[in-house]
């Protein structure tokens, strides 16, 4: 018994340790929320034939001719030092035609384009593209190759 | 219906769309995140896919170890669907490796 008494300002110290980190995370908590810049969020999801410089879709629509570039203008509001965008394009049999992913850094509004293409010429019928921000499903287009 | 769809010769499965030549790309008008580490960092060196090219050969041929593909596969993660499967045409980065 003597010998475990050590035991027992081991113990406290550990108490008094955990309590001030507990302390030490909700401080940091609540500057998180006071402080934290809006997260980014995906705006609008626009499909089209061709982008501009600004990466917006030129002429948007969601029927495509078999031998038209498909884009995907993702556009984006809010800051985040590391987000993934992924562009995940499917066929109407459930087939994945192409998932594509990249990484920004937004400081403010911005437009990410994805675009997919296939020289032979794209089978006609439905197509969707989900795009996923940091892996989270938020959009849905559907589009049709005519 | 199957008899009758054998009957008239309908039921031969439908031929699967083949999508393997699809190409595709992105960009943004967004900054990319700032490296941080040094492993894996964009060396600025990009290599073309060409006929008979697979991730190891090209480990090879840049790094002199066709083991070091792991690399080139994770700084290509948005390019590359499935490791054994890279086709002539694309443009892979090829990072630093220690």
């Amino acid at each position: 018994m003597h010998r475990r008494l050590w035991l027992i300002p081991a113990f406290a110290g550990l108490l008094a340790a955990s309590a001030c980190s507990k302390k030490a995370d909700t401080a940091a908590d609540t500057a998180a929320t006071t402080t934290a810049a809006p997260a980014v969020q995906v705006t609008s999801v626009d499909l089209g034939p061709a982008v501009g410089a600004d990466n917006h879709v030129t002429g948007s629509t969601d029927t495509f001719q078999p031998n038209q570039t498909v884009y995907a203008a993702v556009s984006t509001d809010g800051t985040s030092p590391n987000a993934t965008l992924t562009a995940r394009w499917t066929y109407q049999d459930g087939q994945v035609v192409d998932s594509s992913a990249r990484s920004i850094a937004p400081t403010g509004p911005a437009v990410t384009e994805f675009h997919v293409s296939k020289p032979s010429g794209w089978p006609k019928g439905d197509y969707k593209v989900e795009v996923m921000l940091n892996g989270a499903s938020v959009q849905t287009k559907s589009f049709k190759v005519k | 219906m199957g008899l009758l769809d054998k009957i008239l010769g309908n039921d031969e499965p439908t031929k699967k769309a083949d999508f393997s030549d699809v190409q595709s790309g992105s960009s943004s008008t967004a900054p990319a995140p700032a490296q941080t580490s040094s492993m894996g960092a964009n060396s600025g060196r990009t290599y073309t896919v060409v006929e008979g090219d697979s991730l190891s050969k090209i480990a090879k041929h840049q790094y002199g170890d066709a083991n070091k593909w792991h690399a080139i596969y994770e700084a290509n993660r948005d390019k590359i669907k499935n490791p054994d499967l890279i086709h002539p045409g694309q443009v892979f980065t090829i990072p630093d490796v220690s």
